[in-house]
């Protein structure tokens, strides 16, 4: 089985969609010659030409407003958002036009296009180049979206994004691109709506997304050798929302942790924690927990976005809590 | 600089005590070393010693059950401000800032003293008479029916989660109340009493729930009583200045003897190991008006029958006047229980966990036997030993048992 990077299993999902299919075609700025910002989409244009590895203006009103203009006349375009702090320039687009237009005409147009974008702090990139905004998008009905975290999901989820008849609106992790895996020769689709179990514990259940996926981990790691297992569960598509495989594990555990690089306040968390007591208010032995970023702009600072954004030990305290005892 | 008095753990298997009354008032001067309160666990009720010099500050918890390690109270200088913290979470942990913080935006316009806050702390009901609990622990208490006002809480602010509620249920709480004894014949009927469990029934329920848990089988034998009757007369005689010796004394000390030769009976079944003890530590089972303690005599091999007749008397005495120390208890590696004297010929004892046996001992009585092809009467008493089958085989203890008899019936063999 080959080993790819998280950022290679971007590319290669890009690439054998676009093989397999004309219809597929990715654009964004800087994605041809230099292959993105992010180095995503690195020697695509020498494979697939210009045509299909479009570079666009610096407007992401107008290389969104292309791209769902080109879904709604049979493509399945992928738009790269650099940052996906620069979705408020495309939000308009997003939100008014591609969520709408399936349900404004009476199902007669369909979107299907594929909005790539990435963020997340680690790496000092200051206040307007962080974010994690993924909950604005799952607010929106008529989207569907998602966030990976390792490179196995970011290849499957990003092929179902392209192939789903809906818009996606698809959140990449900046300091994940060099983590790597190995992946089966085969691309195997993963649904979207299937969450997935990376590790099974019984006495707390840490619900997280992308890099809380893996501070989670090692969070729970080293729970275990305070003797509390713990079962982590990332969603992977925060719309569709796997609800099921959440509250089950809950109803195993009896506890639930919600950690996401976000903001805490009206975070995605709070979605689920709602998701969790309405579904497993009867399995619960704790008041549900929520690990997230500060309310507060992410510095430039590193100490001081180090201090703002959660790590591992932020999710091993809440776990710590949600198994607290006075008694002893 | 004050200091805080915990509820001490004064036994193995102690989780919390019942304080029932304070000998000291809030502002009495308190020496260390001298009785500060009263405390009943589930074993014995004793004075507890306060651990600092000073003026006692503050009772944080006037009376009732408590859990090991709870404040009680503080004593420091006179005029010293007392905060009684809940102590069971680390200080500054998140969980505590947290709460903290609740506290202060819920009564902002309030302030609370001191004992305010630790009975709040203590009580999983607030004010408004509402438990908290969390809701698993309100559902396996509602399918179990468990009242949760019965269920002291261990989680944070006192919470019951759903560990307690489980061990409760284990415990044998009742939802609904105990019935007390049938009334006299003569009284006319009455109201049911209500009888709420002691501590001490609390734990007579729970550990013989979990003895019932372990897989016994019990050997019987009969043992012809006349030799050991004429030794204990003889030893009466002998030791008319101490306490006298009874049939019961003679039979510790000749099961001491046999458990030293079968030590795989004088054991402690450990989940994960069986302990085999170099010495006899024989409880000895005694009824008490409101329960059963079985104080240890420690040692047995090694005490003459006078000595085990006076230990036996000074325990009997302390455990019928409710005096027992918590050393009387421990430490027992085998129990008799003797119902011989109620006339009961016959009876299964229960095991008293971790002890791998118990040895049921009956009344002698009078019974034709057939000896040498005649028929004569002899004193006949009934011995019947339950054996917990993970640690002790059929062979093992019948082969104890059997010594057992042969010592009774010919002391000499015991020497």
């Amino acid at each position: 089985m080959p080993e790819l990077s998280y950022r290679e299993a971007v590319r290669d999902a890009l690439s054998r969609a676009m093989r397999d299919d004309d219809d597929v075609f990715i654009m964004g700025e800087d994605i041809a010659e230099m292959g993105g910002s992010m180095g995503v989409t690195q020697g695509m244009v020498d494979e697939f030409g210009p045509e299909r590895v479009r570079n666009t203006p610096i407007s992401e009103m107008a290389l969104a407003g292309a791209a769902i203009g080109a879904a709604m006349q049979g493509m399945r375009p992928v738009a790269e958002i650099m940052y996906e702090d620069f979705l408020t320039l495309a939000t308009e687009q997003i939100v008014n036009q591609a969520a709408k237009h399936r349900y404004m005409s009476g199902g007669q147009l369909s979107v299907p296009v594929t909005f790539r974008t990435q963020g997340g702090a680690g790496w000092s990139p200051g206040a307007q180049h962080a974010q994690q905004l993924e909950a604005w998008f799952v607010h929106i009905p008529g989207l569907k979206v998602v966030f990976a975290s390792t490179p196995s999901d970011v290849r499957g989820l990003l092929w179902s994004a392209i192939y789903d008849d809906n818009p996606v609106v698809f959140f990449e992790h900046r300091t994940l691109y060099g983590l790597k895996e190995e992946v089966p020769d085969e691309l195997e689709p993963i649904p979207l709506g299937q969450a997935r179990v990376h590790r099974e514990g019984e006495d707390v259940t840490v619900i997280a997304t992308g890099r809380l996926v893996h501070e989670a981990l090692s969070a729970a790691q080293e729970a275990e050798s305070d003797g509390v297992s713990v079962e982590v569960v990332d969603p992977r598509t925060l719309q569709p929302l796997d609800e099921e495989a959440l509250i089950n594990s809950v109803k195993k555990t009896n506890r639930c942790v919600v950690a996401h690089e976000a903001v805490t306040r009206m975070g995605f968390g709070a979605e689920v924690a709602s998701v969790i007591q309405y579904g497993a208010f009867d399995w619960l032995d704790a008041p549900i927990e929520r690990v997230g970023a500060k309310f507060a702009p992410l510095p430039f600072a590193p100490v001081m976005e180090e201090f703002v954004v959660p790590h591992a030990n932020d999710v091993l305290d809440a776990i710590r809590r949600t198994v607290g005892r006075n008694g002893n | 600089m004050a200091t805080e008095i915990k509820l001490p753990r004064l036994g193995q298997g102690m989780e919390s005590g019942t304080i029932v009354k304070w000998l000291k008032s809030e502002g009495d001067p308190v020496e260390k070393g001298e009785p500060l309160y009263e405390l009943d666990t589930d074993k014995v009720t004793q004075e507890v010693e306060a651990d600092a010099s000073g003026v006692l500050l503050k009772i944080a918890v006037a009376e009732g059950e408590v859990p090991v390690g709870r404040t009680i109270a503080v004593i420091g200088e006179q005029g010293e401000s007392v905060e009684v913290a809940d102590d069971a979470q680390e200080e500054g942990s998140p969980a505590r800032a947290r709460e903290e913080e609740r506290e202060r935006g819920r009564d902002a316009s309030t302030s609370r003293d001191a004992s305010e806050q630790v009975t709040q702390i203590q009580e999983p009901q607030s004010g408004n008479g509402r438990i908290k609990a969390s809701p698993l622990a309100r559902r396996i208490a509602r399918e179990r029916g468990i009242d949760l006002r019965e269920v002291a809480g261990t989680g944070p602010e006192g919470r019951v989660v759903a560990e307690d509620v489980e061990r409760a249920a284990a415990t044998g709480l009742p939802s609904a109340p105990v019935l007390a004894a049938a009334p006299a014949p003569t009284a006319v009927p009455q109201e049911v009493e209500v009888e709420q469990l002691s501590s001490m029934r609390k734990t007579i329920a729970r550990r013989l729930t979990e003895a019932w848990q372990a897989p016994v089988f019990q050997l019987g034998i009969t043992v012809d009583m006349g030799r050991a009757l004429e030794v204990r007369k003889r030893l009466v005689e002998l030791n008319a200045d101490g306490a006298k010796p009874t049939v019961s004394d003679l039979l510790t000390k000749v099961s001491a003897m046999a458990l030293m030769r079968h030590r795989a009976v004088n054991a402690l079944y450990k989940g994960d190991a069986i302990e085999l003890h170099p010495s006899a530590n024989i409880g000895i089972a005694v009824a008490i008006p409101n329960g059963l303690v079985v104080p240890v005599i420690q040692g047995c091999e090694r005490k003459t029958i006078a000595e085990i007749a006076a230990a036996r008397a000074e325990l009997v005495d302390r455990a019928r006047g409710g005096r027992l120390q918590q050393g009387d208890l421990d430490g027992g590696t085998f129990t008799i229980s003797n119902l011989g004297m109620f006339g009961i010929e016959r009876f299964i004892a229960v095991l008293n966990p971790p002890q791998a046996a118990i040895l049921a001992v009956g009344s002698t009585e009078e019974k034709p036997v057939a000896v040498d092809g005649q028929v004569v009467v002899r004193p006949r008493m009934e011995l019947t030993l339950t054996c917990d089958h993970r640690a002790i085989d059929g062979a093992t203890g019948a082969q104890f048992l059997g010594d057992v008899k042969a010592f009774l019936e010919e002391p000499g063999l015991a020497l």
